[in-house]
């Protein structure tokens, strides 16, 4: 089964459209001669190099401004939109 | 002039200037922390401490690095009142070394724009004449460098954000090879090409700094090791290219046409081969960035959803509360970009658009590597004409995206290009092959003789 998904739906914006803009831009791709590239030229991240996979605890400073950014707060408690509705 | 001040004296009198935001440049004052600083190095001095390479310089930082415990807002509505957890390492690196933040620098929301006027905290004045736009998305970076508010600032380079405000406020302003500075507490805009960089009054400044946030970092695994930029900037460039069709096209003023052509004949005088290079048109190089990097900022701006930070306007459940939220609180032009990001994202036209875009980039990087093989250094004016009036640019936003035509391209290939404010009205591009910043540098320093 499929569901169209619009781009308002997708973008989590009321009443988005695509923009005239924007679309000319993309005009210009879809008309563009397609003559593939045989190498990815682009930067890839090599996997002989990745960080280790260990927990870094954040210092309570961190913590603190963690805290502070988050929007809404009640008696102690950080105040997130109910998920699951009944 | 020969005057010796104290570092507190320094700081102070840049203070009193950023203080009164002539230009629009100052989001957030960092007065405590500057002045604070400001004293340690005064006493690190008094007592005859070795002191550092940048000890007691003040600087300036687009909105959109982390500095732990002061407001980093993107210049945006939806991050107004959102504090820095941690400080993002180019900056650390530039602590380290003793520099001395002083102000958070106005820009475009979010890096989305070419002219700094899509901001909550007021369009960024031109340095040279204040009717007109200071460039962008790092503008009030590069102004702030013009007027002498800093000694340099650290500015942001996605699609030109450095490069163009750079030109258009004629200082220096360098976009590094993809990956010399690591990207980690920069608010990523379009990942693939964000790159951390200078903006400063002279070549010598540009390679002190860029010496010190390059390097490895394990917080962003595209970073790598680079080799330290030597003080002697000989020059051994033996051949210069030009994209003709950038010369040739329609959209070039004809004062930056025929500066840009004086440049490359007073090039050929000193003995330099000149070659003219075939390239992409600008129509292509434009949509494949714009696509690309709406992409990128639709999968990176979907974290902000007034969950966890940011603003939060409450809807009748989680859903409408996100959209509430990102519809109230981004910008028209942030919204356009998302909107076109997931556009190209989605079923049906990923193939058609997206894919084919990424293919594109593919080429273009390709067809730099065979230009590279044929000349050393490459050329190009910055923008396809003068700074617009405040006002002009946001009514018309596929003609900002145009006036992107010259620096996109460089930053698809993941290039070093530096501006410098010769060679045309609004400065000159000069990109080397990938890693090679010291070329350009190098090749810098010779036009600076010449010019």
């Amino acid at each position: 089964m499929s569901k169209i998904m619009t781009v308002d739906i997708l973008s989590s914006i009321k009443g988005a459209k695509p923009s005239e803009s924007v679309n000319k831009l993309f005009d210009v791709i879809k008309n563009a001669n397609n003559n593939t590239a045989s190498v990815n030229y682009n930067n890839v991240v090599s996997l002989d190099d990745l960080r280790e996979d260990v927990v870094i605890e954040s210092s309570l400073t961190e913590k603190e401004i963690i805290k502070e950014n988050f929007p809404k707060e009640k008696d102690g408690f950080l105040v997130v939109a109910k998920v699951v509705e009944g | 002039m020969n005057k010796e001040i104290s570092c507190i004296e320094l700081v102070q009198g840049k203070i009193d200037l950023l203080k009164q935001n002539t230009h629009n440049t100052v989001n957030s004052l960092l007065e405590e922390i500057a002045l604070g600083l400001a004293k340690k190095v005064d006493l690190k001095i008094a007592n005859g401490e070795e002191i550092g390479l940048l000890e007691g310089i003040p600087f300036g930082i687009k909105d959109v690095y982390m500095l732990q415990g002061t407001y980093t807002t993107a210049s945006s509505d939806l991050l107004k009142n959102y504090k820095s957890s941690y400080t993002a390492t180019a900056i650390q690196k530039l602590l380290d070394a003793g520099a001395i933040p002083l102000v958070k620098e106005n820009c475009d929301s979010f890096g989305h724009g070419s002219s700094s006027e899509n901001t909550i905290f007021g369009a960024v004045k031109n340095a040279v004449n204040s009717d007109l736009v200071g460039g962008g998305s790092s503008g009030g970076s590069a102004v702030n460098v013009a007027k002498d508010y800093t000694v340099f600032s650290i500015g942001g380079d996605t699609g030109g954000s450095i490069r163009q405000p750079a030109g258009y406020n004629k200082v220096y302003g360098l976009k590094p090879t993809y990956g010399r500075i690591s990207r980690y507490g920069l608010m990523a805009y379009a990942s693939s090409t964000d790159c951390v960089g200078p903006i400063t009054k002279s070549i010598e400044d540009i390679r002190i700094v860029l010496n010190i946030m390059s390097g490895k970092d394990v917080k962003d695994q595209t970073t790598y090791n680079s080799d330290v930029i030597s003080e002697d900037l000989h020059s051994a460039t033996k051949t210069v290219g030009y994209f003709k069709n950038f010369i040739e096209s329609e959209a070039i003023s004809s004062e930056i046409k025929e500066e840009f052509l004086a440049t490359i004949e007073k090039i050929k005088a000193k003995g330099i081969a000149v070659k003219e290079l075939d390239f992409f048109n600008s129509d292509i190089l434009v949509s494949t960035y714009y696509t690309l990097a709406m992409a990128e900022t639709a999968s990176n701006l979907s974290r902000l959803d007034g969950t966890n930070y940011g603003a939060r306007i409450e809807g009748k459940n989680l859903k409408d509360t996100y959209s509430i939220t990102r519809s109230e609180k981004f910008s028209e032009e942030t919204k356009r970009r998302i909107v076109g990001g997931n556009q190209v994202l989605s079923q049906g036209f990923s193939d058609e658009i997206y894919l084919k875009a990424q293919d594109l980039r593919n080429q273009i990087s390709a067809r730099f590597s065979e230009d590279f093989n044929e000349v050393d250094i490459i050329l190009s004016p910055v923008t396809p004409a003068n700074p617009p009036k405040i006002g002009e640019s946001l009514n018309d936003p596929l003609a900002m995206y145009l006036s992107d035509a010259y620096t996109v391209g460089f930053s698809l290939g993941e290039l070093p290009t530096l501006t410098i404010p010769k060679g045309t009205n609004t400065g000159l591009q000069i990109t080397a092959d990938k890693k090679k910043d010291a070329e350009v540098l190098q090749f810098a320093n010779f036009l600076n003789d010449i010019l």
